[in-house]
């Protein structure tokens, strides 16, 4: 089987995606990065990078019910597909693997 | 809040691009965020963020998702496509070849030309400061022509005076530099010694303008009158491998002297229009000191630099001022001397940007070309190019009939039309870009003999070639989906069921070809007319007889300048010639044929009049075989000769003299005597080239008024011409070892003269042969339409008994018609464009009924081979493969 690589915002909006479980939208995931990583993201590259992450199977979509805020349009929910929490178990494996063959770290200059 | 919303439009665009199952979601996010931006920021700037952040979402990874199904499809088919199209042209060989190479002799010529007017129109652009150089020049009532059409003269040869003062007194002027290229020189180092173009300037020209300096410092240059700035060549040629600067040359323009190298400047490019070798100050040209202080002596081109922001009127304010200060006095004198009408402007100061320069016809200049040239040649090519596509879709047709079933068997699988279409449409571009490839190949292979023809030097420098490959893949890739089109839509509409079936034969509708090949042919025919009447034009010339005789000449210069010692040459040469068996002998003149001429205006019982003059001695009218018509020739032992004249024909006619042997010319209007006596009277000969009438015309042996003999003309015996110049050199270096042995032969500078006609017909040659190899090529293609759709009634008609010659008169008749057509159309179109070309001759053919009988003979020849093939092969086709469905 093809082993899946994902880029950087990939994985982190991958990651995201399963923090935010049920409540997991574009916007969503914009806000929740800000607040938590004080990273600011575009409206555009996250819904890429999801419609992208849904093209690898590694999350699924549905429309949610309709709102009174904005403008009336439904959301767009993401969820973990189990593909893509395999993946996000696996991630955190093998950089737990890699960690533990790191020599003691130590800051340079220190 | 809510009675704010975001901005429409941008969502409006948004929904367009986006697939729509994606849409909602977005938007619904976008808005969002808007409305949460509102809490925090103004609205303003809330309804800037929503339009940048929708802008954000119009990329490929949203776009291409708009069609991702059909997208895999695609990409699985169009191996398969790419396949068949490939197996399309092995199939049909010589057809593709054809298809493909017509388009590529379009793309070629139209590429060469476009090279050729990037040319013309970067000339000069490389100057840092060209939109503030200005050329001045000067327009001038004209009094000796009285055209009242175009009353006045332009010319950029100003007062050699005008220069220095333009600083001075023109507060716009940053910078002013005289300029005067093309002045004859000996130059020498050692025991190198040669003729060079030498250039007269002055230190701003540094300043000016941007030819860089290799060496030396640009500061002061030729603030000395004896400094010297030569280009690498020249440094090369006397220097060799050693450092030039601060070398001394001695050069020789109407005095020695020697200059010290100050500088080395880089060659100017060939789009520049100042060329120049050698730089000198003008303060070394001759007679400089007279010509400073002479306001009605123009022989100086100038050209300015302008202070940033000048404003221009009262620049022309300064100019006009400095008429009134400098040349109030010959002006007056020039108004009394000839009538002006009155309010008339006798003189003033225009200018041309630099940038403009090249291409201004009004002012003549060295370098300089005449924009209707690239027009021409830009239609020309833009019209072999459509006929070229044009072509390339019936040719396209013609073969399409034979994959009709393969078009009924996609369908029959489910293809759909649009794919269909896409199929040919790639097809087409693949043949398209193969053309293009093909057609680069050839303007690589054509370029030299180009610019040979157009006197160009365009080299392809990597960008150029970059700049054409990408023009090439445009041009191909949009010609290969125009012509692609038709064809696609006809074979794409083909019903799989019908198709299949079999016995399915279908018209094609090529109707549209007809006109265009009418186009083309006519397009063909003018070009072949034109080609034709210019060919024996040129070749009338070549044989008329001159008067003279031009044969076995050679023209050397007698290096000794404008004095008395040029002549003193001559009369050396001529004794040390005279026992030389191969010799018939040596005349001197100040002007040999196509150096130039002389003319002079004089009055006459009140009457304005003017004639060319040349410095001669005695033997000049013998060597030149110049018939007399009355009176005798000079004679060397009648001392009283050296004032007399011999006239031609035509002076004698514009004086209406009847014993022209008795009268006197008084053209230096003495007061006191009666002038020059005419001592004889030639038959009129061509002094001039052919585009000139003769006009009137007087040989003098006067020295102090006429000139001297700067030019030797040496005849010699037929057939001892070959081994001359050798011998000549030899001698020569034992006569005078210091100064340079330049020779031409008379018959060639008198061909010079036609040089320009002759690469305008060389040009008219090339285009015909594109035109007539691309025309033959559409009616090939559609004489294959034409046979094709008549398959079935041949194949009835030779069962009925129709010999294979009627069945060929049958499918011919029409291309006859169509090419009498087009003659028709071509002949009064090229009739009035070689009237107008012949009008720059005097002496022209006239264009008979046979010339126009002949080239339509040639073109209806070259059409009726051209539509043999598909007539014979249609005609020799056995009725029973034909016919056999029904």
């Amino acid at each position: 089987m093809n082993k899946t690589y994902l880029g950087e915002l990939e994985e982190l909006i991958l990651t995201m995606v399963g923090i935010l479980k049920e409540e997991a939208y574009g916007n969503a995931i914009v806000q929740e990065v800000q607040s938590q990583l004080e990273r600011k993201l575009n409206l555009s590259g996250v819904h890429v990078t999801l419609y992208r992450l849904e093209d690898k199977g590694l999350v699924k979509s549905h429309m949610g019910g309709a709102t009174n805020e904005r403008g009336g349009r439904r959301k767009r929910y993401f969820e973990l597909t189990s593909a893509g929490i395999s993946v996000l178990h696996s991630l955190q494996e093998q950089r737990l693997k890699l960690w533990n063959l790191m020599p003691e770290l130590k800051m340079a200059g220190l | 809040m809510n009675n704010v919303q975001p901005p429409k439009r941008i969502t409006n665009l948004l929904e367009w691009v986006c697939p729509n199952y994606l849409f909602e979601g977005i938007v619904g996010d976008l808005e969002e965020q808007f409305y949460d931006d509102l809490e925090v920021m103004s609205v303003k700037r809330a309804r800037r963020r929503y339009w940048w952040n929708t802008l954000r979402f119009i990329r490929p990874g949203i776009l291409l998702r708009n069609n991702a199904k059909l997208n895999i499809i695609n990409t699985i088919m169009v191996r398969n496509y790419l396949k068949t199209a490939g197996r399309n042209m092995a199939k049909r060989k010589l057809f593709s070849f054809i298809n493909a190479f017509g388009l590529s002799i379009g793309i070629a010529f139209y590429i060469l030309i476009y090279l050729f007017i990037m040319d013309e129109k970067s000339f000069d652009q490389f100057h840092v400061n060209k939109d503030k150089i200005y050329r001045l020049e000067e327009m001038a009532y004209d009094t000796w022509q009285n055209n009242p059409e175009e009353p006045y003269n332009y010319s950029a040869y100003l007062q050699t005076g005008l220069g220095p003062v333009l600083k001075d007194e023109v507060s716009q002027i940053k910078y002013a530099a005289r300029f005067n290229p093309d002045n004859q020189g000996i130059v020498s180092f050692g025991d190198k010694v040669f003729t060079e173009s030498l250039s007269y300037t002055d230190p701003d020209f540094f300043k000016m303008f941007s030819f860089p300096l290799i060496a030396g410092n640009s500061d002061g240059l030729l603030t000395d009158k004896y400094q010297v700035v030569i280009t690498p060549e020249v440094a090369n040629k006397y220097f060799g491998t050693q450092d030039a600067l601060g070398k001394v040359l001695k050069i020789d323009n109407y005095g020695e002297h020697e200059y010290t190298v100050a500088g080395i400047i880089a060659q100017p490019p060939a789009n520049s229009s100042l060329q120049f070798q050698i730089l000198l100050s003008q303060s070394n040209r001759p007679y400089y000191d007279r010509n400073m202080e002479n306001w009605s002596s123009f022989s100086t081109p100038t050209f300015v630099q302008l202070v940033d922001n000048a404003d221009m009127t009262s620049f022309e304010d300064n100019l006009a001022k400095l008429v009134d200060k400098y040349m109030q006095k010959s002006l007056k004198r020039a108004r009394e001397r000839v009538s002006i009408p009155e309010g008339m402007t006798v003189f003033k100061y225009q200018y041309t940007p630099l940038l403009d320069m090249h291409l201004n016809t009004q002012v003549s200049w060295t370098k300089s070309s005449d924009p209707k040239y690239s027009l021409i040649l830009g239609g020309i090519a833009i019209l072999i190019l459509i006929i070229a596509c044009i072509n390339y879709i019936s040719l396209s047709l013609t073969t399409s009939a034979t994959r009709k079933t393969e078009v009924g068997v996609r369908k029959a699988i489910g293809a759909q039309r649009s794919q269909l279409i896409s199929q040919f449409a790639l097809e087409s571009v693949i043949l398209a870009v193969t053309s293009m490839l093909i057609g680069l190949a050839l303007m690589f292979v054509f370029l030299p003999a180009f610019n040979e023809f157009t006197r160009k030097e365009i080299a392809l420098s990597f960008g150029i070639i970059l700049q054409i490959a990408g023009l090439g893949f445009a041009l191909a890739v949009v010609i290969g989906l125009l012509s692609g089109f038709y064809p696609a839509f006809f074979l794409s509409a083909f019903k799989p069921s019908q198709v299949l079936k079999g016995g399915f034969t279908t018209k094609m509708k090529a109707g549209f070809t007809k006109p265009l090949v009418v186009l083309q042919f006519a397009l063909s025919a003018f070009l072949i007319i034109s080609s034709v009447i210019m060919y024996q034009q040129m070749e009338y010339i070549t044989t008329k007889d001159l008067g003279y005789n031009q044969e076995q000449i050679l023209v050397v210069p007698t290096q000794m300048g404008w004095s008395e010692e040029s002549n003193k040459a001559v009369e050396r040469m001529r004794t040390r010639l005279s026992q030389d068996p191969d010799v018939v002998g040596v005349a001197g003149t100040s002007l040999s044929f196509n150096q130039g001429w002389s003319k002079y205006g004089y009055t006459i019982n009140e009457e304005q009049k003017s004639a060319y003059v040349f410095a001669v001695d005695p033997y000049y009218i013998d060597v030149l075989n110049i018939e007399m018509k009355e009176g005798r020739n000079f004679d060397p032992a009648i001392s009283s000769d050296t004032s007399a004249v011999v006239v031609n024909e035509a002076l004698v006619a514009d004086m209406g003299w009847e014993n022209p042997t008795e009268e006197y010319l008084n053209w230096r209007e003495d007061t006191v005597g009666l002038g020059a006596k005419v001592i004889g009277v030639t038959k009129d000969y061509h002094f001039l080239s052919l585009e000139h009438a003769i006009e009137p015309m007087f040989l003098s042996m006067d020295k102090k008024e006429v000139g001297y003999l700067t030019q030797m003309l040496i005849k010699f015996k037929p057939g001892s011409l070959a081994g001359s110049v050798d011998k000549m050199q030899s001698i020569w270096n034992e006569m005078s070892p210091d100064k340079p042995f330049d020779y031409t032969f008379l018959d060639q500078d008198v061909a010079k003269q036609y040089a320009s006609h002759k690469r305008w017909m060389s040009i008219m040659g090339l285009s015909t042969l594109f035109a007539i190899l691309i025309s033959c090529l559409g009616l090939f293609g559609l004489a294959g339409i034409n046979a094709l759709n008549r398959t079935k009634e041949i194949g009835i008609r030779k069962v009925f008994g129709a010999e294979l010659s009627n069945i060929f008169v049958l499918l011919n008749k029409e291309y006859v018609f169509l090419a009498i057509i087009a003659f028709a159309l071509a002949a009064p179109l090229s009739w009035y464009v070689m009237q107008m070309w012949l009008e720059d001759f005097k002496y022209g053919i006239s264009m008979s009924w046979q010339l126009f009988a002949l080239s339509m003979a040639v073109g209806l020849f070259i059409a009726l081979v051209t539509v043999s093939y598909h007539a014979i092969r249609t005609a020799y086709i056995n009725p029973a493969e034909t016919l056999k469905y029904e």
